[in-house]
């Protein structure tokens, strides 16, 4: 917005009051995502007496224990599937929703969007008794379907505005063009939109694999058995069975949220970009 | 309606530009098959799973049902009184607007305010930007667990600053009067990154020139703010505070790990009141009730807003 | 493309066969036990199945209480449930039975049944058909810590009636003791003072007077008073900072600290704090004592009447037979004496008694063995959603949000309800 003026003693007052503030946010957010990482290498004595520092001795086993027991793996498996489930069906099925409303004009057509717009007006919350009900009586409890449809559905409407929008942005030229030598509209979609499209496929892609991976009301009601738990019903199991063993619970939780840094870190720009991107123009 | 731009853009319209595409038998039919086969996946999964399920809610609700078998005991409006003389659901309620109001209040001017600091490009602003962004991209589940440790009152790191006095720490989380302040505390602490990154965009996008305009003529970088910035960044702050009350309706995950929207109801919100009295006890009208009592609160919300919205553009 | 198509497919087709030949039988059993010693025999009792009868095998899954009790309505529901599960008898059985989830084991069991305790397998029989069996019987009365009562001079041999408790409760506090530990978060460990001087006040036939509606139902005089007796506790702040923040597993873990003076639990306890307890030791068998819950003044409860559990496990609907087959063979005399010997539980197998040798368990047998009105844990006699509205208001009047008269009056209007 402005530049930072290099001027005298004024400013740099300025300057510092603004390096203290940020100083003491990042301070707020830093604290406790350290201290639960730092727990994990101590010992319950330990962490009682001393939760902020460095560990005095390194415990390496609490989460050498969690990397090398099968649980930890199984949730993160579970998580993959789960999530890839929901973001596969999601694009495949709201790009080709997307582009039909983009370009097909049918009778209703207005009325049909207007209808998927209903999507989102309430979450996915407002509806899980019945949401549970119906996805029991589809046989699909306890099966990553039974968590995956029902996460698609609540993402239709978000990703297919989205993606109508942007499909319509696309030249219109190419597909009179394209139409002009034979091409049908289903090649012309195969081959020409969505490779067009990488960037809103991205982010709808993006939103719905964040929302998914930590997502934990659905799995919660719709899975029953500790084989199919995605890693945020498996930390809350560990935690009930480790209750005051906090030290193993750190380290538990810093485990499973170290996939989630790791590529928030190499991706970055992406996420945001994703995040607030989809948030802003939906 | 059809054909016509509704005040939201809409609907698709098929292109009669100069040039018009000869309407050839083969097209047609290309257009008839790809709406009968592109549309059906999307339109049938959202009537399964997300139109079905709230009139269900609006059926269920009117019996006394256990979730096994068929709904039997009718009870009609029963449920939705029930519900309504319920302490545990003004307290939900209470909790969400609470949650908004801090929204508003504190998160905001502190999104604002960082996204003023971290615009520029000097060092470390990106860094900075992706720290606390950072926050928002954790589930809620294990920010929630987190904050469990921090105000455990033997081991918190809430706890050990009063251990270091030698005195004994209060339990926040255990206390009708703090629980709910230790969660907004959390939730300030998970979004806040989230809206700061929403102003940083939108301060990024903004006309400069504007900014330099004011400027030139003499004004102060206060006045510049009060007077240009922020009016521009209306729609953003709109934005913000769509997200931040829709946010604190679906809020749960967070809840649970820390609170169980207790002690005493004292930090349900309506999600989880829902699921505590709903889900846990089987009681599928009762719950279906609220469901539907957070279904007519999200929609009248969104629609008024959204007019309040559209109305200034 | 080719040769990955067919690489799947073959892949596809070993899963297939490999499912097809080990066409075991596998029985699903759900429960909540955390004691490691207590599994540990589990387990070899199950591995002692497997041995007996191959081809089946035994799956075992943890919830932990709470987590259990939340999540069990949608288990039932789900086609892939356990065979096995846990249950605590009463309200919550016959709704469960009503629902039709229970396999009806009758004929399984005859004459298998003749070796377990009446009054125990009664508590697993609806309208004459049994529909699981049971595993141990527990009493709830207060565990107390030998070396704080004698820090604050309080003799336990001499708390007899409430106003004993609240006298006791004084001392302990002026010597500088928490008196009491309790799981306020988990909510059911408040409801048994509600409910203990229910039965004290009003015995058996206040019960089942309120069962019928008579008396006004759960608001009759008999709650009243018990509300009442237990705001009296309340007001003089006998509980563990923090309380209402403390889950059961951490509230029995801070007595197996030896960090208060009593806590009023389930009989069990005296092993499960030692599994809680942060160095995984506890209190030493003689460190701890055990007082029966006081007589309250002008109570019609006879003072051997009992509150506590009659636990054990159901079998589910579409279970295969082989799990009801395992049940008999893992509640039987051996197993039972084997777990009794480790002073794990009160055995409910006749016989098994001679192998409790801790006098602990015995005296708590004894108790038992005398007592002619068993009250079940209210929250699952009453049945699933009243027993909940009664964890809720004993946990509000701990927490100084609901009055006594409010309190009763909340639980008759969900029991006028129903579940």
């Amino acid at each position: 917005m402005s530049e930072v003026e290099t001027v005298a003693s004024p400013v740099d007052l300025t300057r510092l009051y603004k390096a203290l503030f940020l100083a003491i946010v990042a301070t707020f957010v830093v604290v406790p995502l350290l201290a639960t990482v730092l727990g994990g290498f101590k010992s319950l004595g330990e962490l009682r007496v001393n939760p902020f520092g460095l560990p005095q001795r390194w415990q390496w086993s609490n989460y050498a224990d969690i990397l090398l027991s099968w649980r930890y793996w199984e949730l993160l498996r579970n998580s993959l599937v789960i999530s890839t489930l929901t973001v596969t069906l999601t694009l495949i099925v709201a790009s080709m929703a997307a582009f039909a409303f983009a370009h097909v004009k049918f009778f209703g057509s207005s009325m049909l969007l207007g209808y998927l717009t209903l999507g989102l007006l309430f979450p996915a919350a407002t509806a899980v008794l019945p949401l549970f009900i119906k996805v029991r009586d589809l046989g699909l409890l306890d099966t990553y379907f039974g968590v995956a449809l029902p996460q698609v559905a609540f993402a239709l409407a978000m990703s297919i505005l989205l993606l109508r929008r942007f499909f319509k942005d696309l030249p219109h030229e190419l597909l009179e063009a394209a139409l002009i030598d034979g091409c049908s509209y289903f090649n012309f979609f195969r081959y020409v939109t969505l490779p067009l499209s990488r960037p809103i496929l991205a982010t709808v892609g993006t939103i719905a694999f964040v929302n998914s991976w930590n997502a934990y009301l659905l799995p919660l009601v719709m899975l029953n058995s500790d084989s199919l738990y995605p890693w945020p019903l498996g930390i809350m199991v560990y935690q009930g069975e480790y209750s005051s063993d906090w030290h193993l619970i750190l380290a538990f939780i810093t485990l499973t949220i170290l996939p989630t840094i790791i590529v928030f870190i190499i991706a970055q720009k992406h996420i945001i970009a994703g995040l607030t991107a989809g948030a802003v123009k939906g | 309606m059809r054909g016509r731009v509704a005040s939201a853009p809409s609907i698709g319209s098929m292109s009669t530009s100069a040039g018009a595409t000869p309407e050839r038998g083969s097209i047609r039919d290309g257009k008839l098959a790809l709406a009968v086969i592109f549309l059906p996946p999307a339109l049938l999964l959202f009537t399964l799973f997300v139109v079905l399920p709230i009139g269900e809610a609006a059926w269920y609700s009117g019996f006394n049902w256990n979730g096994f078998g068929r709904p039997t005991h009718w009870v009609g409006f029963d449920n939705y009184r029930l519900v309504l003389e319920t302490r545990a659901f003004w307290l939900a309620l209470r909790n969400n607007g609470l949650i908004v109001l801090v929204s508003l209040s504190i998160q905001l001017p502190l999104a604002l305010a960082l996204a003023l600091m971290l615009a520029d490009r000097f060092r470390g602003a990106v860094a900075l930007r992706m720290l606390f962004f950072l926050p928002y991209v954790l589930a809620e589940i294990a920010t929630g667990l987190i904050f469990s440790f921090v105000y455990d009152g033997d081991y918190g790191l809430v706890a050990s600053i009063w251990h270091w006095f030698g005195a004994e720490a209060p339990h926040l989380l255990a206390s009708t009067q703090t629980a709910m302040l230790a969660v907004l505390i959390v939730i300030v602490w998970k979004y806040f990154g989230f809206h700061m990154m929403l102003f940083i965009a939108a301060l990024q996008g903004m006309d400069k020139n504007l900014v330099e305009a004011a400027r030139i003529d003499g004004a102060t970088r206060p006045q510049v703010l009060r007077y240009v910035v922020i009016p521009l960044l209306y729609p953003t702050i709109r934005l913000s505070v769509f997200f931040a009350v829709v946010g604190s309706l679906q809020l749960f995950d967070l809840v649970m790990p820390l609170t169980r929207g207790g002690p005493a109801d004292s930090s349900n919100t309506m999600v989880s009141f829902l699921y505590n009295n709903g889900i846990s006890r089987m009681r599928v009208g009762y719950g279906s009730a609220i469901g539907v009592i957070l279904f007519m609160i999200c929609v009248t919300f969104a629609v008024t807003y959204k007019r309040w919205f559209m109305r200034d553009e | 493309m080719g040769w990955l198509k067919r690489l799947l497919l073959a892949a596809a087709g070993s899963l297939f066969v490999i499912g097809t030949a080990a066409a075991d039988t596998t029985v699903k059993w759900l429960h909540i036990a955390d004691n490691p010693a207590e599994v540990k025999i589990w387990q070899e009792v199950a591995r002692a199945y497997e041995a007996a009868h191959p081809g089946v095998k035994i799956e075992m899954q943890f919830l932990e209480n709470e987590a259990y009790k939340a999540k069990l309505p949608t288990i039932l529901q789900s086609k892939d449930r356990p065979h096995i599960i846990y249950s605590w008898s009463g309200g919550v059985l016959k709704a469960q039975v009503e629902a039709g989830v229970l396999e009806d084991i009758t004929d399984q069991v005859k004459g298998y049944s003749d070796t377990i305790a009446p009054a125990a397998l009664a508590a697993f029989t609806q309208n004459g058909r049994v529909y699981g069996l049971p595993y141990q019987v527990s009493q709830v009365g207060f565990l107390y810590n030998t070396d704080l009562m004698a820090k604050a001079n309080v003799d336990p041999a001499k708390i007899k009636t409430w106003d004993d408790l609240l006298a006791a409760v004084k001392a302990l506090k002026a010597a500088g003791v928490t008196p009491l530990v309790v799981g306020g978060a988990d909510k059911w460990p408040l409801h048994f003072y509600w409910t203990h001087l229910a039965v004290r006040a009003g015995g058996k036939a206040a019960f089942e007077a309120a069962l019928r509606g008579e008396n006004g139902g759960f608001e009759g005089e008999t709650f009243q008073k018990a509300g009442e007796l237990f705001k009296q506790l309340v007001d003089l702040q006998p509980f563990q900072n923090g309380f209402l923040g403390f889950k059961n597993q951490q509230a029995v873990g801070y007595f197996g600290d030896g960090k208060a003076a009593m806590t009023l639990a389930i009989s069990v306890v005296y092993n499960q704090q030692r599994v809680q307890a942060a160095d995984k030791v506890g209190l030493a068998p003689d460190k701890i004592g055990w007082f029966d819950f006081p007589a309250v003044p002008g109570g019609k409860g006879e003072p051997t009447d009992t509150l506590g559990g009659i636990i054990g496990w159901l079998v589910t609907k579409g279970a295969p037979p082989e799990a009801t087959d395992f049940l008999k063979f893992f509640i039987s005399k051996d197993a039972q004496t084997k777990l009794a010997a480790a002073g794990l539980l009160i055995p409910v197998v006749k016989g098994a008694e001679a192998g409790l040798s801790n006098p602990f368990m015995k005296h708590i047998a004894d108790n038992l063995a005398k007592s002619k009105y068993h009250q079940n844990f209210y929250d699952q006699s009453l049945g699933p959603s009243v027993g909940r509205v009664v964890n809720d208001v004993t946990a509000e009047i701990a927490g100084g949000s609901m009055t006594p008269t409010q309190a009763a009056a909340a639980i008759q209007q969900a029991w006028k309800q129903g579940n």
